[in-house]
């Protein structure tokens, strides 16, 4: 195969999972969310249980005047949800589907590469908040960066654990070397990556950013049409990124019960669904927190804890 | 911070959402599916005009006086009869829906059976002024009520029954009854002030 | 002339042009959002010469961290949206200064170097990284990390005044 056709596959390939999953994952919220809450959810669009409803939403939102408020500042406002956007879609080009060469783009410094992008997102949060011409907007941006900038060092440190424990930067060569039991050895760098990554995406509840009863929509009060379609999607998206990472750090990517060669992108995909389940299941259960109890879990919880599972993971690599 | 009841409500609220998931939704697919309704739920009010009297007990009773009632007085020639009897002829007999509440004291104040439950609920208009149903429309509504259950064979014997048989076991002590004659005697008498107040 | 020699000097006039905007802008928060530029192409600097890791942990620090506390504080400030027209500091003496290192800079390692070409060292992996930065490079490595703790524990002293004050102090 000539390196340029592979090379279009690929990314043919990256920007159908980027179109695909997040509404598959949205899909299942709106319906998972509902039978929680003892409610059907969607049933017309598309006829058979509302499957197209994501689809018709986004009809919508293209039909939708886009509005740009005459206080804003132009450009940086128009700019930002691209910006929020584009760094999910660059994480899903380095992330590991099975095994081989059943990535887009292998990646010697994969972890680090997943992690830097993801940390762009905030200037497309403080962008939106600022450009808004907005005070709502502009304290949910506040918030967000002080939440993001903050969850980041247990994402960071908790991701070391599994690095340091893997010996590899490489997203693959993590999942190679992980091993059954460390479900166990790792399960508190996992609930505090998870928890961390579920704040970094500012998912409920850790959504106070957006908190919609105290900041109307936060950073996105001020957007209408496309361009807020594009904030929805780069949480979905996020969605879909924080569970393919926990699943490709914690929970051994594409190693599954049998079949791992042919069937390994069955079972990363399986647990991917299974993360962002989880994600949409805390969502429902549990109210938003304050936010003075955001920064107190992460600096007096999170960061210790990370802290304690380097120290072990360190400890068992020098036994081992 | 007591992390062992952090520990449990967090896993009791999951476990919360979790049983509300597997068990069955709670919604109704109304357009869909028609809902299931107890058969003398309150709907809508149906008028029976050949019962009415005109008395106006339920224009009066009303307590956000959302009937409209118009009548006039029409005789009646009686063969035999000494004089020509005196009738209200209803003209008029309206229910303004969008402010009636469901009470249903016009129904319960009736003495002549002619208002009715419906359990007819699919009367919703554009216009708010299509609510005011008139009398035609009410009496459209008598189509959907349900007959009257049958008579519950432990329970007491309807007055009717219960007054037939006592005249028949005792013809003489009917007289003496209070409840059959009292009622008599007041009623020719309320119709009594009716004309004056009619004509004024 | 390759294809990397274009894209260096690309990503050099992307940097070299931002940061010109960050300090000629008149719009604060701007000049911030110049900054990430000015910094991810430095990144992109980094990746073309193949030193992979240290471009992520420009971004990773810069872009990520750093930028947004800047940005995070000039929006705690009264930053307005459009030209803040009392910036009116005069920018001479910072342009001499900032030029003339910057062209003197550029003379010395134009003079040192000249046309000699110097070969690519092999790619900037981590492996690689970590093997000199705990071999050779430990000591300021060590040194670095001790620096940046007392920076740390410095900065908890500054803002949490009760610390070591005296029992009386304190409760006042």
């Amino acid at each position: 195969m000539p390196l340029w056709l592979e090379l279009t596959l690929r990314i043919a390939a990256v920007v159908g999972a980027f179109l695909t999953l997040p509404l598959i994952v949205g899909q299942t919220e709106h319906k998972v969310m509902a039978h929680m809450q003892g409610r059907l959810g969607p049933m017309y669009a598309g006829g058979f249980h509302g499957w197209a409803q994501l689809i018709a939403d986004g009809l919508k939102f293209v039909q939708k005047e886009d509005i740009t408020p005459r206080a804003a500042d132009r450009p940086v406002f128009r700019l930002a949800p691209v910006v929020a956007l584009l760094p999910y879609l660059l994480v899903l080009l380095v992330i590991p589907l099975g095994p081989g060469d059943l990535v887009a783009q292998p990646l010697d410094i994969g972890l680090f590469f997943v992690l830097a992008v993801v940390g762009v997102g905030v200037v497309a949060v403080l962008m939106s908040a600022w450009a808004s011409a907005n005070k709502y907007s502009l304290l949910g941006g506040l918030r967000a960066a002080a939440q993001l900038l903050g969850y980041e060092l247990p994402l960071v440190l908790s991701a070391a654990s599994v690095a340091m424990a893997a010996g590899t930067l490489s997203l693959s060569g993590i999942v190679e070397a992980w091993q059954p039991w460390w479900l166990l050895w790792q399960a508190p760098a996992m609930a505090v990556f998870f928890v961390a990554g579920l704040a970094e995406i500012r998912r409920p509840p850790f959504d106070m950013p957006v908190a919609d009863s105290e900041l109307v929509f936060g950073y996105m009060t001020e957007y209408t049409g496309l361009r807020f379609a594009f904030f929805l999607l780069a949480e979905y998206v996020g969605i879909v990124v924080i569970a393919a990472l926990t699943t490709v750090l914690f929970l051994g990517g594409w190693q599954g019960p049998f079949g791992d060669a042919h069937l390994g992108w069955l079972w990363t995909l399986l647990k991917v669904f299974a993360v962002a389940f989880v994600v949409i299941w805390l969502r429902v259960s549990y109210p938003r927190l304050r936010e003075d109890q955001l920064q107190r879990l992460c600096w007096l919880v999170l960061v210790p804890v990370s802290l304690g599972q380097l120290v072990l993971t360190a400890a068992v690599r020098v036994a081992l | 911070m007591s992390e062992g009841g952090h520990g449990q409500g967090l896993v009791k609220g999951l476990a919360v959402t979790l049983k509300t998931m597997v068990r069955p939704a709670q919604t109704q697919q109304y357009p869909d599916v028609a809902p299931e309704l107890p058969p003398r739920s309150r709907g809508v009010i149906a008028l029976l005009e050949e019962n009415c009297t005109v008395c106006m007990l339920c224009a009066r009773e009303c307590p956000d006086w959302c009937i409209y009632i118009d009548s006039h007085k029409e005789e009646v020639v009686v063969p035999g009869a000494a004089r020509p009897r005196q009738r209200n002829v209803l003209d008029r007999f309206d229910i303004d829906f969008s402010l009636c509440m469901y009470c249903g004291i016009c129904v319960e104040v009736c003495p002549f059976d002619a208002l009715y439950w419906s359990p007819e609920f699919e009367y919703s208009e554009y216009d708010i002024r299509d609510l005011l149903h008139d009398k035609q429309h009410l009496g459209q509504w008598m189509a959907t009520v349900p007959p009257p259950p049958a008579h519950d064979p432990h329970g007491e014997a309807s007055k009717e029954e219960t007054t037939a048989a006592r005249r028949a076991a005792a013809p003489g002590a009917a007289r003496g009854a209070p409840a059959g004659p009292a009622v008599r005697r007041e009623r020719p008498a309320r119709p009594a002030p009716e004309p004056g107040g009619a004509e004024a | 002339m390759t294809g990397a020699d274009l894209l260096l000097l690309a990503l050099g006039a992307v940097a070299v042009g931002a940061g010109l905007l960050v300090v000629t802008t008149r719009h604060l928060v701007r000049a911030g959002l110049y900054l990430v530029v000015c910094l991810a192409a430095v990144a992109g600097l980094y990746l073309v010469l193949t030193a992979e890791l240290v471009a992520w942990v420009q971004v990773l620090i810069y872009v990520g961290a750093v930028v947004v506390l800047l940005l995070f504080a000039v929006m705690l400030t009264r930053a307005p949206i459009g030209a803040s027209d009392d910036l009116d500091r005069p920018g001479w003496p910072a342009a001499l200064v900032g030029g003339g290192a910057g062209l003197g800079l550029a003379v010395l390692l134009v003079d040192a170097f000249r046309w000699s070409t110097v070969e690519l060292p092999e790619a900037g992996t981590a492996e690689r990284l970590g093997a000199i930065v705990f071999g050779s490079w430990v000591l300021p490595f060590e040194l670095l990390s001790v620096l940046l703790l007392a920076a740390l524990i410095g900065a908890i002293v500054l803002s949490r005044p009760e610390i070591g004050a005296s029992p009386e102090e304190e409760r006042r």
